[in-house]
């Protein structure tokens, strides 16, 4: 008898088995609750974060002043001294004293200026003190100054305007980097764990219900493995992007940022950042599942990588307070650490771009050694089902 | 033809195989026994690439069994495996791509096999919603799915019904018509018995009796008689000259004749303590021949 004849089956070549494994990955977890209530929680965060840098006077506040009769010099004073307390002022003009008593009561002005021009003015507000209060008082005391000049018959030259020299290169905007670099490493922070999460859980899956056997009995470990990670790393970098667009748009939109180039900049540093730092962490935490048969006993090997994490979160945030500190600095090359600190210092101007380099074949190197032993762990742990496989059996045992 | 040659494995001190050799032809049916432990499990595992043997080569078609031929080799571990959150034509279609199927083909062979095992109205079920007589369906539509060359099922049996049973030996023997060597490795050695044109049996690492049902039984040591005679007094028969007692139960009489020994002069001995109910010479049962396999000493197995 001859063996029957496959017309549709040729064999797998072991890029198309990664293909096939990441294509899994992506279309399970896709339809998966979790991920999606996650990815909403994020993205409503992120606008949040805008909102309320609008709302906690991150935009220029406007006091509106209404005036019964004073014409434009009273205006351009009001607005004037506005301006030097870097606040924006709208005169309204209101027709009498009962006009300006209604709006100051129902607060459609913040206060109201009566009798500008006599020589007891008085000001309506709700109650008293507050910024209305000097605004008008100084443009008041300025307006009748220059009158009694103008009177005694004396000509005012202009006054020489000031220019401001900011001797740190930059210095606001490097600041304003930072926080987008902040918000940046935050997410990253979020997202290393959650797809860690991830990928942590579908080790176990795959073992916990015995599913690994049949999947090497068509493939190499090292392919799963792979496959596992690149399929969720995609999703993770599409989320990431999303974000970032949506976190760009809604920058520019609320008028948060100042620069749209230096925010560009940093977010794309982020960005590459999170491909080489999700690598680190998917594999350590692939591996470091591997050695656990129950969803119940990931915690216990997935904690001193986990406490790696939010070490290098906390490093970050005192980075972006102090990007000269010897603390920042160091961790900035330390794999694992670096893409939660080194993006801050980069956004601080304070990273050479050699120190950048160096810091990425730190990490790559890493990685190559993560990939090499994890992969050796990975692949002598996942077919030992049970209890918890001890690290060094794991690397004796070649399947 | 798949050739299993001389594997020899060990974990650490324990020798678990120690030269364990057969062949299956194609549309054989063969049935792998062995206590518990004996390293059937191992030698499957082995096949598929998930153990690496001390030494010893597995072939199919007389070329060594790689990555390329595994592929082609539908699998059932002892430890059934299935994605749990997964629905069941997914993960059928999943299963043969992984065996090199494109995806059109894999979900048509997919719909396939979920209808011809009578899973097509939970295909878009999860399998862990599925009760367990149907995620082992499930289990054997993923080994079959991708049309294999060859079949090794660890267990297949286990925990099925008797009309689970049924269905899944006819489902094998029809793969076997197809020209599929088939291995199975089973303790119920009535269905071994039922089903397989050859045995293996496997005892302290290797294979101490293979071969038709019929030839082991040629093998087998000594000729039983059954004899029933309900009225006879208790040892009757201990005296006859070439006649060992096997068992004996009011008399329910198994005897054991050696080479030479009279069977008419048991007849006559039955016939003078009375009634003789029943006299015949007895088959040999799979479950016999493998008692006296695996308990035989192992210079006598070597």
């Amino acid at each position: 008898m001859t063996a029957p004849a496959h017309s549709d089956v040729t064999p797998n070549s072991p890029a198309r088995m990664v293909r096939l494994v990441a294509g899994r990955e992506i279309s399970t977890r896709i339809r998966d609750k979790g991920f999606l209530i996650s990815s909403a929680v994020l993205l409503v965060l992120i606008i949040g974060v805008m909102v309320l840098q609008v709302v906690l006077g991150g935009g220029e506040s406007t006091t509106r002043i209404g005036v019964v009769g004073g014409g434009q010099a009273v205006e351009q004073a009001l607005e004037q001294q506005g301006e030097l307390a870097d606040s924006q002022v709208e005169v309204v003009a209101l027709g009498d004293d009962a006009a300006a008593r209604t709006a100051v009561e129902s607060e459609d002005v913040d206060a109201a200026l009566v009798y500008a021009d006599g020589a007891r003015p008085e000001l309506l507000v709700v109650s008293a003190g507050g910024q209305p209060e000097t605004l008008v008082q100084n443009a008041l005391v300025q307006l009748s100054i220059s009158r009694q000049l103008a009177d005694a018959g004396v000509q005012l030259d202009t006054s020489p305007a000031v220019d401001v020299v900011p001797l740190e290169d930059g210095g606001d905007d490097r600041a304003q980097a930072t926080v987008v670099a902040l918000i940046g490493v935050f997410l990253l922070y979020f997202l290393f764990i959650l797809f860690g999460q991830f990928v942590a859980q579908g080790v176990v899956e795959e073992k916990s219900s015995r599913v690994v056997e049949l999947l090497l009995a068509t493939m190499r470990p090292w392919q799963l493995l792979a496959g596992k990670i690149i399929g969720l790393g995609v999703l993770g970098l599409l989320q990431m992007v999303v974000l970032a667009v949506v976190g760009v748009v809604a920058a520019l939109a609320f008028d948060v940022v100042d620069l749209p180039g230096q925010l560009i900049g940093t977010v794309l540093t982020v960005l590459a950042w999170f491909v080489l730092g999700y690598a680190f962490y998917a594999a350590v935490y692939a591996v470091a599942a591997s050695l656990v048969s129950r969803q119940e006993d990931l915690g216990s090997v997935l904690t001193p990588t986990t406490i790696l994490l939010v070490g290098g979160f906390f490093v970050a945030l005192q980075a972006a307070q102090d990007p000269f500190s010897t603390l920042a600095t160091v961790t900035s090359f330390v794999p694992g650490l670096s893409p939660l600190v080194m993006p801050v210092r980069q956004a601080a101007g304070e990273a050479a771009w050699w120190e950048v380099g160096l810091s990425v074949l730190l990490i790559l190197a890493a990685l190559v050694v993560i990939v090499r032993i994890g992969g050796r762990i990975y692949s002598g742990a996942l077919l030992r089902t049970g209890g918890r496989v001890k690290l060094r059996e794991a690397l004796r045992a070649e399947r | 033809m798949l050739e299993i040659d001389g594997l020899v494995k060990a974990y650490g001190s324990n020798q678990v195989l120690q030269g364990v050799t057969f062949t299956v032809e194609p549309g054989q049916m063969f049935g792998f026994c062995g206590s518990n432990g004996a390293g059937k499990t191992t030698t499957m595992r082995i096949a598929m690439g998930l153990a690496r043997a001390d030494a010893g080569e597995v072939r199919w078609s007389g070329r060594p069994v790689d990555d390329a031929v595994r592929r082609r080799i539908g699998y059932m571990p002892e430890e059934r495996g299935l994605y749990p959150k997964m629905k069941v034509g997914e993960q059928l279609s999943y299963f043969a791509r992984l065996h090199g199927m494109d995806a059109a083909p894999a979900a048509r062979a997919a719909e396939h096999w979920a209808e011809r095992l009578g899973l097509g109205e939970r295909r878009d079920d999860k399998v862990e919603k599925l009760s367990l007589g149907n995620q082992q369906r499930v289990q054997l539509a993923a080994a079959l799915v991708s049309e294999p060359d060859v079949l090794i099922l660890d267990e297949p049996f286990s925990g099925l019904d008797p009309v689970g049973v049924d269905s899944l030996a006819e489902a094998l023997l029809v793969q076997c018509r197809r020209g599929v060597p088939v291995v199975f490795s089973s303790h119920q050695l009535d269905l071994v018995e039922r089903l397989c044109d050859a045995v293996g049996i496997l005892a302290r690492g290797s294979i101490v009796a293979s071969g038709t049902v019929d030839e082991l039984r040629s093998g087998a040591v000594g000729r039983q008689l059954r004899v029933v005679v309900p009225d006879a007094p208790d040892h009757w028969a201990d005296a006859l000259p070439g006649v060992r007692v096997v068992s004996e139960q009011r008399g329910d009489t198994v005897l054991e004749l050696a080479q030479g020994a009279d069977d008419q002069q048991v007849l006559a001995a039955a016939l003078a303590t009375g009634r003789v109910a029943h006299f015949g010479w007895r088959e040999a049962t799979l479950v016999e021949l493998f008692r006296d396999a695996v308990t035989a000493t192992p210079e006598v197995a070597a």
